[in-house]
């Protein structure tokens, strides 16, 4: 039976893995030999699942090519640990729907969009009165701010520059790095859809990197907020809804 | 149009009269030790703690919010600590020992808000202010623009360009929000203190500071809450009721209402407190006049003194 340690080693193994993919420290990513190679399938297909949409972040931002047996692993994680139907798990059940569309986006296969179902119409997600609580949830979302996906997150990000950029202060303020990373991806990604933005989010990147460490779901983030601030702003590819 | 709610001004009342209730009830054990002189060993431990209770009763008495009976308590606390100062002649005195001090300067400035004067102080800050060296002495910038508030109050002839004062302290560069820390929030709640003579004037804060306050002050109140740093809280809640578009939280104004004692005492911060009335004093002495001057100017705001 796999254990809860043996998940959480196995997500950081393959946040390594895709991590130096994108960095190009490391080979492409290939997950039906990562989760056939793995002591553990259980946990290997759970890391695809805590992983979610950032397993495709190579092939988004630095185009390696996407095999239709990897295809066949995120499908089969999804057989494994079903797609969120709680509805007091709204953020799941976002990431998995984000998945799910990358997949089949990448894939080119549509049917696998029906590995996780259409998230339901969420009006909190526009209203950053509470803009602390509001955060918390889009760190929860970060995996979403990546190109091509565009959606209901997307609009509540773009309605929220500020909020958002008190987010940054008030985590790294606190000494939350995780949540800072995250956070500073959305600006990241705003900055790449071409976003006024009140703080710098290259220079707050770079602190929260010296300042807090990271580990490897960090360092993804990391690295994922880097590419999209490299790229001109307003370049990707057409957007899927998510 | 000055726009602070409700629940922020039932607030800020009681934070104010309180806090002037507790100021006036423990006075004596502010002041100075018998045969103190104008040369102090150790002029933080009285002196600047006097002085500051100077400058809360010196607002209340400005903004004229407090009901009668309060007026006359900060009248009362003006006369005890203008008797502690020997009616100015010690502050006098200070400063003529110590030319280049600033320190006489900044607590003459109160006294003469609510008309005390000293005619041998005017004098000599008058000739003072004229002489290039005193002028050059070289701090900080957000001290350089207390001073020059204190020489705005007293009605000193040299005047200070405040903006350009303003452009070279920390709030002036309007740094990266994330990078404050403990001690430059302080400097950056004094920088707004002084530029708006401690919420009268707030058109002195420049709008484009005004606005990058608005932008982080919530986060900031929110990290220093957790923390329980409530001086420093307190401090930014004057911040915020100093800006021309006050930024008032209720929630914020409420926690620090609720923190305070029947008595009008407030703690620093959420460390424990010590039993010793003396020590209670010297400990938590300047939060309670920090709390007095926020509910002051919350009050005159909305009442729409400015």
């Amino acid at each position: 039976m796999s254990s809860h340690s043996a998940f959480a080693a196995a997500s950081d193994a393959l946040a390594a893995c895709v991590l130096g993919a994108l960095s190009g420290t490391g080979g492409a990513v290939q997950l039906a030999r990562y989760v056939d190679d793995a002591p553990d399938t259980l946990a290997a297909l759970a890391a695809v699942r805590v992983l979610g949409a950032d397993i495709f972040s190579p092939h988004l931002l630095v185009e390696h090519p996407f095999q239709m047996q990897d295809a066949a692993v995120v499908a089969k994680s999804f057989d494994a640990f079903p797609a969120s139907q709680d509805s007091e798990e709204a953020s799941v059940a976002r990431r998995d729907h984000a998945t799910a569309v990358l997949l089949a986006r990448l894939s080119g296969d549509d049917t696998l969009r029906g590995v996780a179902p259409t998230p339901a119409n969420d009006a909190g997600l526009a209203d950053t009165a509470d803009w602390s609580g509001w955060c918390v949830r889009m760190a929860q979302l970060a995996p979403l701010a990546t190109l091509v996906l565009d959606g209901p997150v997307h609009e509540a990000a773009r309605g929220g520059v500020l909020p958002l950029c008190r987010g940054v202060s008030r985590s790294i303020l606190r000494r939350d790095f995780p949540t800072a990373v995250r956070l500073v991806r959305w600006l990241a990604w705003l900055r790449h859809e071409g976003v006024e933005l009140p703080l710098d989010p290259g220079l707050a990147a770079e602190h929260v990197f010296l300042v807090g460490g990271a580990g490897p779901r960090t360092a993804l983030d990391l690295a994922i907020t880097r590419h999209l601030l490299e790229r001109r702003p307003g370049t990707g590819v057409k957007a899927a809804h998510a | 149009m000055t726009t602070i709610s409700e629940p922020v001004t039932e607030a800020a009342r009681g934070m104010a009269d309180r806090a002037l209730s507790w100021l006036h009830a423990h006075r004596e054990l502010g002041g100075l030790p018998p045969d103190t002189t104008e040369t102090m060993a150790d002029p933080d431990s009285v002196y600047k703690p006097l002085g500051e209770t100077t400058l809360a009763a010196s607002l209340i008495l400005r903004d004229g919010v407090a009901g009668p009976g309060r007026l006359v308590a900060a009248q009362s606390l003006m006369d005890f600590t203008w008797e502690q100062f020997r009616r100015g002649d010690m502050i006098y005195e200070r400063q003529l020992r110590h030319t280049l001090m600033t320190d006489p300067l900044e607590m003459y400035a109160p006294f003469v808000r609510c008309g005390y004067r000293h005619e041998g102080l005017d004098r000599l800050l008058a000739h003072r202010s004229r002489t290039r060296s005193v002028n050059s002495v070289e701090v900080l910038p957000n001290r350089r623009l207390a001073v020059a508030n204190a020489a705005r109050v007293v009605g000193l002839e040299h005047a200070e360009d405040m903006k350009a004062l303003a452009g070279a302290t920390w709030l002036g560069a309007m740094p990266e929000p994330w990078a404050i820390n403990w001690i430059t929030a302080y400097a950056m709640t004094h920088t707004v203190f002084h530029l708006t003579d401690w919420g009268g004037n707030p058109g002195g804060l420049p709008p484009e500071l005004a606005s990058y306050l608005h932008a982080w002050l919530p986060v900031w109140i929110e990290v220093w809450r957790e923390v329980g740093q409530w001086d420093l809280v307190t401090e930014l809640l004057i911040v915020g009721a100093s800006l021309e578009d006050p930024y008032c939280r209720p929630e914020d104004w409420e926690a620090i209402a609720g923190l305070q004692h029947e008595d009008g005492f407030v703690p620093r911060d959420s460390d424990p407190v010590a039993d010793d009335p003396r020590q209670r004093f010297t400990d938590h002495q300047h939060t309670v006049v920090v709390t007095a001057v926020a509910g002051s100017i919350a009050l005159a705001r909305a009442a729409g003194r400015r």
